[in-house]
C-alpha cells in the first residue's frame, strides 16, 4: 500500500478499492477530472481532457463491477502520450504538422488497456514527435515539473511523468527510444518500464526511429507498472517487431525474494562516462546498500562506454527520424518547432555507409551487453546525472551534445526499468536505473517493487 | 566482438552542405542553416566515434529472413527448429515462426500518414526489424550459399562473434493462453 487517498492512489490500491467496492470508478475519476482542472494550469501534462469520454468508461466500468467483473485495471483512469492514436480523439504528437489528426483506430496498446477496462482520461503532452525537446514555439505549451514547476519534466514522455507524478491520472503510457519514458520517470520522481524490444506492440504508436522505439508503462511504483504490463504484453501480428513474450504474470511475481541475486553496480557510468552530482552518487551508495538488505550480492559490472552506446543511437534516431519525416519537412519546414529541426534535419547528412556503421556496431554492443549477463542477473545506475535542471537551460542540441545514460538500454536491446531512488536535499526526486538482459522484463519489475518497499520513498509526493 | 578503431569522418563545409540540403529538396533560411552547421558537427562527432573498418564476411546486420513458402510443412518446420538448434549450438532460440507466419492485419487507415506525408506512411508499413529480431535469427542468415549443411551452418556461426548475439529465449506461452 502506498498509503493514498484519492487521488493519491496507486493502481495497485485503487484496484483493490474498487474489487472491495469501497471505491466507485465513477468517484474516482471525478475526483481525478476535479484535480486535472485545478492542478494542469501549473504543469500542463495534458494536451486534451476526454472529460465525457472518460465518464462514461467509468460507468461502463461501474456496470462491469456489479455485474461481477473483476480486473486490476477495471476503473482505473490512465492518460496516453499524444503519439498514441486514439479512435476518434485528436492525436497530435504535440506538433502542427498533426493539429487536426483524428485517427479511425486504437493503437494496439490503447485497445488493450480499454479491453482490460481502463479509463482514458485524455492525451497528455510530448516533446514534437518525441524527439524535439520542451519547446515554446508549439500551439501547446511544454509539460513543467510537478516537484518544481520551473524544471523540466524531461522527456520526451514529459506529459505522462508529470502526469502520473501529479496524481493526475494513475498510470500513463509512454515511449522510450533513447531514454523518453526512464527520463521523465526519474525526474518526476515515478516509475517507467522500457520492456524488452518486440514484448508490447507499437502498432498505432507515432513512430520516431523503429529500430529502437518502444511503447511501455509509466506509474507511481513499479508494481503499477508491472499490473499495466500485464494487460500491454502480448504478440501482435500488425507490428512487424512484435514477438510472443514470455508468459508470466508481472504483477504476480513481484514479492519473490532477491536473496543471491547477481547485482552489478555500473560504477564507471555515473563516475567517470557521465559523471553523477554528489548527491546521485550518494543516493547510488544507499541504493546498493537497501538492495545488500535485501540479499542482493552487489558488485561492480562494466560495460562499453555511455558514449558507444550513445554515438549509435543518436546516430540511428536522427537517421530514421529523418527519414519518416523528409516529406513532411520539404512542405512545413517552418510548422516544425525549432528544437525539432535542430534535432532531425541534420539526419539529411548521414551518409548510408554511416547508418549502416551505426547498425553494425549495435550488433556488437548487444552481444558484448549480453555477456556482461551472464555473470549479473540485473545492473543498476543513475538514468541522469542530477536532478531534473531548470526548463530554461534545455538546449536545442543536448540530444547530441550529452550522452544519455539511458541510451545503453535501447541500442542494447534490453529491458529497463526506473523507480524514484531518493530525492535532493531541496525535495527533487533522483532516478535508479534496473536493468535486465533480454526478456528479464519481470526479474527489473521484481528488483525495483522490492527497492521500493525497503527504500520507503513511495509516500511522497509533489505539492502543487 | 572488439572495436575496430573508429574512422575520420569528411568534414562538409556549410557551402556543400546547402548543396546536399537542396539536392534533398530542402529550403533553409539562414537561421535554420545556421542551426544545421551546429547540429551537424555533434552528429559528424558521434558518426567519427562509430568504428567502421569490419570484415567483409562479418555483417549480418541488415538483413532480413523471408516467411516460409506457403506449403512449408509442421513437419518442415521442425526439422528447420532442430537445424537451427544445432547451429546454435544446442542453445534452441525462440524462433518467432508464429510472428513470421501468422497473417497480418489489413494495415489501418491511418490519419496520421495522410497528415505527415507518404514517407511516413511507407516508413511505417516497413518498419525495420529490430535487433530483438535480428538476434533470433541464426549465424548464416546472410551466407546462403553455406547453408546446405549442418556443418557448414555450424562453421559458419563459430566463425562469427555475433553468433553470441542472442536473446534468450522466453517461454513460449501456449496458445490458449496467448493474449
Amino acid at each position: 500500500m502506498t498509503g493514498g487517498s484519492p487521488p493519491f492512489l496507486s493502481i495497485a490500491d485503487a484496484s483493490r478499492l474498487i474489487a472491495a467496492k469501497k471505491l466507485s470508478p465513477v468517484e474516482l475519476t471525478r475526483a481525478l477530472l476535479a484535480r486535472i482542472a485545478a492542478v494542469d494550469p501549473q504543469i500542463n501534462a495534458f494536451l486534451l481532457v476526454t472529460e465525457r469520454q472518460a465518464l462514461a468508461a467509468a460507468r461502463a466500468a461501474e456496470r462491469a463491477i456489479a455485474a461481477g467483473r473483476r480486473g486490476p485495471l477495471l476503473g482505473i483512469p490512465v492518460g496516453y502520450k499524444d503519439i498514441y492514436e486514439t479512435a476518434g480523439v485528436r492525436t497530435t504528437a504535440h506538433s502542427r504538422i498533426l493539429a487536426e489528426n483524428v485517427p479511425e483506430e486504437d493503437a494496439e496498446t490503447v485497445r488493450r488497456l480499454h479491453a482490460a477496462g481502463a479509463v482514458m482520461l485524455g492525451k497528455l503532452a510530448t516533446h514534437e514527435f518525441a524527439i524535439g525537446g520542451p519547446a515554446f514555439d508549439l500551439p501547446w505549451p511544454p509539460a513543467r515539473n510537478p516537484w518544481d514547476v520551473r524544471r523540466f519534466t524531461g522527456g520526451s514522455s514529459s506529459g505522462s511523468g508529470a502526469a502520473v507524478a501529479a496524481g493526475l491520472v494513475l498510470g500513463a503510457l509512454g515511449s522510450d527510444t533513447g531514454g523518453s519514458i526512464r527520463l521523465p520517470a526519474a525526474y518526476c520522481g515515478i516509475a517507467g518500464l522500457k520492456p524488452t524490444p518486440g514484448l508490447v506492440s507499437r502498432r498505432g504508436v507515432i513512430p520516431l526511429a523503429p529500430s529502437l522505439d518502444t511503447a511501455g508503462p509509466m506509474a507511481w511504483t513499479a508494481q503499477d507498472c508491472a499490473i499495466l504490463l500485464d494487460a500491454l504484453a502480448g504478440y501482435d501480428p500488425s507490428d512487424p517487431a512484435s514477438v510472443p513474450g514470455p508468459f508470466v504474470s508481472y504483477a504476480s511475481g513481484l514479492d519473490a525474494p532477491l536473496k543471491g541475486l547477481r547485482v552489478g553496480l555500473l560504477r564507471r557510468f555515473y563516475e567517470h562516462d557521465v559523471p553523477g552530482s554528489p548527491e546521485v552518487l550518494q543516493m547510488m551508495a544507499r541504493a546498493a546498500s537497501t538492495l545488500r538488505s535485501l540479499g542482493c550480492r552487489v558488485t561492480e559490472a562494466s560495460l562499453p562506454s555511455v558514449q558507444d552506446y550513445n554515438a549509435v543511437g543518436r546516430v540511428i534516431i536522427s537517421a530514421e527520424a529523418y527519414a519518416l519525416h523528409e516529406a513532411t519537412l520539404k512542405t512545413r519546414l517552418s510548422d516544425f518547432s525549432r528544437v525539432f529541426r535542430v534535432r532531425v534535419l541534420a539526419g539529411a547528412l548521414i551518409r548510408a555507409a554511416d547508418y549502416i556503421a551505426a547498425q553494425r556496431r549495435r550488433t556488437d554492443l548487444i552481444a558484448e551487453t549480453a555477456r556482461v549477463f551472464e555473470r549479473f542477473d540485473v545492473l543498476v545506475a543513475p538514468p541522469t546525472a542530477g536532478a531534473p535542471p531548470p526548463l530554461t537551460e534545455q538546449r536545442p542540441d543536448d540530444g547530441f551534445s550529452r550522452p544519455l545514460l539511458t541510451t545503453v538500454a535501447n541500442v542494447a536491446a534490453i529491458p529497463s526499468l526506473v523507480v524514484c531512488g531518493g530525492f535532493t536535499a531541496t525535495g527533487l526526486p533522483l532516478g535508479l536505473e534496473i536493468l535486465g538482459p533480454a526478456w528479464g522484463d519481470a526479474m527489473v519489475l521484481r528488483v525495483g517493487h522490492q527497492f521500493e518497499q525497503a527504500a520507503g520513498l513511495r509516500g511522497r509526493r509533489p505539492e502543487l | 566482438m572488439a572495436a575496430q578503431p573508429a574512422t575520420t569522418v569528411p568534414m562538409i563545409s556549410p557551402a556543400e552542405m546547402q548543396i546536399l540540403i537542396s539536392r534533398a529538396g530542402l529550403v533553409l533560411n539562414p537561421g535554420q542553416m545556421a542551426d544545421l552547421v551546429l547540429a551537424w558537427r555533434q552528429v559528424a562527432g558521434l558518426i567519427a566515434a562509430i568504428p567502421q573498418g569490419r570484415k567483409l564476411t562479418d555483417d549480418m546486420a541488415l538483413t532480413f529472413r523471408l516467411p516460409p513458402p506457403a506449403g512449408a510443412t509442421s513437419a518442415s518446420r521442425a526439422a528447420d527448429k532442430q537445424t537451427r538448434a544445432e547451429v546454435d549450438g544446442g542453445s534452441v532460440r525462440r524462433t518467432g515462426q508464429a510472428a513470421r507466419t501468422a497473417p497480418r492485419k489489413p494495415a489501418p487507415k491511418s490519419a496520421r500518414s495522410a497528415a505527415a506525408g507518404p514517407a511516413l506512411k511507407a516508413a511505417t508499413a516497413r518498419s525495420p526489424k529490430t535487433a530483438a529480431s535480428r538476434a533470433r535469427k541464426p549465424a548464416t542468415k546472410n551466407t546462403a550459399a553455406a547453408a546446405h549443411t549442418t556443418a557448414a551452418k555450424a562453421a559458419a556461426a563459430k566463425s562469427s562473434a555475433r553468433a553470441k548475439v542472442k536473446l534468450k529465449a522466453p517461454t513460449r506461452r501456449p496458445a490458449s493462453r496467448r493474449r
